[in-house]
């Protein structure tokens, strides 16, 4: 491996900005990182540089662990946004400095030289000075000038972020034939998803300092695991789904999907349908199985090749589709449809039509969306806009349910209607909170958050499960969670026999902590859990998994 | 009819007459004016008021004293100025309004204020006399106050130049392999030397025609802590004009001639860059 990160971790004022991340990039890989601003991207690629120190955590170029080594001992080549020339210098001086510094002779300077300027072609500028070149042409010199002492590994800091379209486009294919040619192992940080995928063997997608998931492009865009990166890559629509049976239900569609599992009890997914996917036709007869609801053009767009349409689904709750933007008051569907079927069937604004999919994919995603339950639905509604659940919701792109349930709590009596809990349901703290939790366990919800009416957004998050069977469904739940917070994670393992005594404690210690904790055992989970759950000031989600 | 382009302010004519009324009245002609008062003067008489040995340590003193005091600024101004443009500090705002108040306290004041510090049983100087330095009344203490006053120049000049030269320039040396040292050197100082050269220059100018602080603290003795600008109004006072102007113009010579050559090497130094372009 040329470049390995173990859990490289740093802090910016107590805030992770790097947040536990671990990877490989091979040798003579193209590897991307994508992100918005502000995801730690650049900070990553500092450390990988030796400008930034870890806090935590190793980096090894080579096989050579550089993590206390410094920024020029450790051989990389970094090229930066605003290409950092020395503008008192030529360009031959700039490219000859790393030479200079190490002492070669002069006769072999020139000849590297000459070597890199073919490379980036820009023969016969040496004598420029970097205030007489164009922008994409000073880039080229930095470039230049990052190799020319043979680094093992290039790093590329938004090295195209200053220069319009075409020169952009340019340097890109430059940039990706110099790599070939010399077979250097590379890392560009990039915020744009088109030049990502134009460049990149592969890709490593971060947001809040935690490098959510890295793959191939095509993997990632066709079968991403998270909702960042489905929406992040791309155009996403986001449905919840139901996982049953037969299949995916999205609506009124079943999709038999060969990511689908039999599940012995159908349970809410998050289903990911790329604006490519959707058909539309004048009837749902036309659509057969695949056809979802019906829907109204709200907008259409020409987009050259392609025609973009956003739709409004007529009745919301037979498909509920969840916001991608996070203004988005309504959420639309979006869809793009190619010439052949733009003739094939032509649309106009308002016109009604019904909406099929041809392809879902289902997130992996332990968490579809929230309920907030209460006796009345006065008391779920207040619930549903406490601020941490309002966060948790906005940052995952999903919708809270209200659900009154006047039995709640009730030892024996079950719920009224039927209809499975789905997603985390949510409950306030209160005296009997563990009391209602076990009721809502013990009536087939999977994870209940338990929520103090102040709690907001934790900086850590403690995890605990009471027995290994239930340890996988506790770690899926918490990534969950943890993607969309940039909170430390820390496992508590504890010998005490009294175990909510002692995570109790434990979440007293600090503010702005929050428990995760798994069961599967649910015989007096309110005795044993009272303490951790009654009136408490922190909130806890309870996972749980019936032992198999 | 010709084209004219459009600017916020009036257009050539107006300004360039401007600039020549400005300079005229302001700058050359009471330059002028003392030339003229030399001139009538024999030439004899004139050089022997000018090279008498008075005469020659005042300027001794005077452009000696000055030249160290704007080496030291060039140095410790160029310290000043990177410490309040690279770091973020508590009281920055507060360091960065007292490197101007040399500018606005008379300098007479400065001067008092320095004799009372360093005189011989002054704050400083108390514990500075059994070491043997003594600063008051010495030619140590014309330095300091040229230093004080002319301080603020240095800092100044130096400070939009030194926000030009950014982190990430000190980063890509690093990252091609150079140490601190190197950097510095072949980075840094390259880049803020016309600025350093510039407030050397307006630290220079500031002391050479320095008064009103020096005289607290020199002492005035003739020939060891005089500087010419004293004799200068010491002839005044006896009535002798024209004595004065010749020291005048001779004072008015020699700064000329040093900040001529600061600014021609200035200006060689960028042709050598630019000749580097062709």
């Amino acid at each position: 491996m040329s470049i390995t990160l173990d859990q490289v971790t740093k802090h910016y004022g107590g805030v992770p900005v790097v947040n536990d991340v671990s990877l490989d990039i091979g040798d003579g890989e193209f590897f991307v990182l994508l992100g918005p601003s502000g995801s730690g991207k650049s900070t990553l690629l500092r450390a990988i540089a030796g400008l930034t120190g870890v806090d935590y955590g190793r980096i090894s170029l080579h096989g050579r662990d550089v993590t206390e080594v410094a920024a020029r001992k450790r051989g990389v080549g970094l090229v930066f946004q605003n290409y950092a020339l020395f503008r008192h210098m030529t360009v031959a001086d700039n490219i000859e400095f790393a030479l200079r510094v190490r002492h070669m002779r002069a006769s072999h300077r020139r000849e590297r030289r000459r070597e890199l300027l073919r490379l980036v072609a820009l023969e016969g500028m040496d004598d420029r000075l970097p205030a007489q070149l164009s922008g994409g042409q000073q880039q080229r010199v930095a470039v230049a000038r990052a190799l020319a002492h043979k680094p093992e590994v290039l790093l590329l800091d938004e090295p195209f972020g200053a220069l319009d379209a075409k020169i952009r486009e340019e340097l890109r294919r430059t940039i990706r034939e110099v790599q070939r040619e010399l077979g250097i192992t590379t890392v560009l940080v990039t915020h744009d998803q088109e030049e990502a995928f134009a460049m990149a063997d592969r890709l490593g997608i971060m947001n809040l300092g935690r490098l959510l998931e890295a793959g191939v492009p095509h993997e990632l865009y066709s079968r991403p695991a998270t909702r960042f990166v489905a929406t992040f890559l791309g155009a996403a629509n986001l449905f919840l789904a139901r996982n049953g049976a037969e299949g995916i239900h999205v609506g009124a569609a079943t999709i038999a999907s060969h990511e689908h599992s039999p599940q012995p009890r159908e349970h809410e997914v998050v289903a990911v349908v790329r604006p490519e996917e959707v058909v539309v036709a004048a009837t749902p007869a036309e659509l057969g199985s695949r056809f979802v609801a019906q829907g109204v053009v709200d907008e259409m767009v020409f987009a050259g090749a392609l025609e973009r349409l956003r739709l409004r689904l007529e009745d919301g709750s037979a498909a509920p589709l969840l916001a991608t933007a996070d203004a988005a008051a309504t959420p639309y569907l979006e869809v793009t449809r190619t010439q052949p079927e733009q003739r094939a069937f032509e649309l106009h604004p308002g016109q009604s039509v019904a909406i099929g999919v041809r392809r879902v994919h289902v997130l992996p995603t332990p968490l579809s969306s929230f309920t907030a339950c209460a006796a009345s639905s006065a008391a779920a509604e207040t619930l549903a806009r406490q601020p941490l659940l309002a966060e948790l919701a906005a940052r995952m792109k999903t919708r809270i349910g209200i659900r009154p349930e006047p039995q709640l709590g009730a030892s024996a009596a079950g719920p009224e209607e039927s209809a499975p809990f789905v997603g985390a349901t949510v409950i306030s703290c209160e005296p009997q909170a563990a009391q209602r939790a076990e009721w809502l366990l013990r009536h087939g919800a999977n994870e209940v958050l338990v929520l103090p009416a102040q709690a907001t957004v934790p900086q850590r998050v403690l995890i605990h499960w009471m027995d290994e069977a239930v340890r996988p469904a506790t770690l899926a739940v918490s990534e969950s969670v943890l993607r969309h917070v940039p909170a430390e994670a820390e496992y508590v393992g504890t010998l005490s026999r009294e175990v909510a005594q002692e995570l109790a404690r434990r979440l007293s210690e600090a503010p702005g902590q929050m428990l995760i904790v798994g069961v599967s055992d649910l015989a007096r989970f309110a005795e044993r859990f009272s303490p951790l759950l009654d009136g408490g000031r922190w909130p806890v989600l309870v996972v749980h998994r019936a032992p198999s | 009819m010709s084209f004219r382009k459009p600017n916020v302010l009036p257009g050539f004519g107006l300004t360039f007459g401007f600039t020549i009324f400005f300079l005229s009245a302001i700058v050359l002609l009471p330059l002028a004016a003392l030339v003229l008062a030399a001139a009538s003067m024999h030439w004899s008489e004139f050089v022997a008021m000018v090279s008498s040995p008075r005469a020659l340590g005042s300027y001794r003193l005077s452009f000696g004293a000055s030249a160290l005091a704007a080496s030291i600024n060039a140095v410790f101004g160029f310290v000043i100025a990177w410490t309040l443009v690279r770091y973020e500090f508590p009281g920055r705002r507060l360091i960065d309004a007292l490197i101007d108040m040399p500018f606005a306290l008379p300098t007479a004041v400065s001067g008092i204020a320095l004799t009372t510090v360093f005189a011989q049983h002054g704050w400083i100087g108390r514990y500075l006399e059994p070491l043997g330095i003594k600063v008051a009344y010495t030619w140590l203490g014309v330095t300091l106050a040229l230093t004080l006053i002319s301080m603020p120049f240095a800092v100044r000049a130096m400070q939009p130049a030194l926000l030009e030269v950014q982190h990430d320039l000190e980063e890509a040396a690093e990252t091609l392999g150079a140490g601190r040292f190197y950097a510095f050197r072949r980075i840094i100082l390259p880049t803020v030397l016309p600025a350093l050269l510039t407030g050397f220059t307006l630290a220079f100018a500031r002391a050479v025609g320095e008064y009103g602080s020096v005289i607290f603290i020199a002492g005035n003795l003739p020939m060891k802590t005089e500087i010419t600008p004293l004799l200068i109004v010491i002839h005044l006072e006896q009535f002798d004009y024209r004595g004065a102007a010749a020291l005048g113009v001779v004072m008015l010579l020699m700064s000329f001639v040093v900040l001529l050559a600061i600014n021609l090497l200035q200006a060689w130094n960028r042709r050598r860059h630019a000749r580097a372009a062709h």
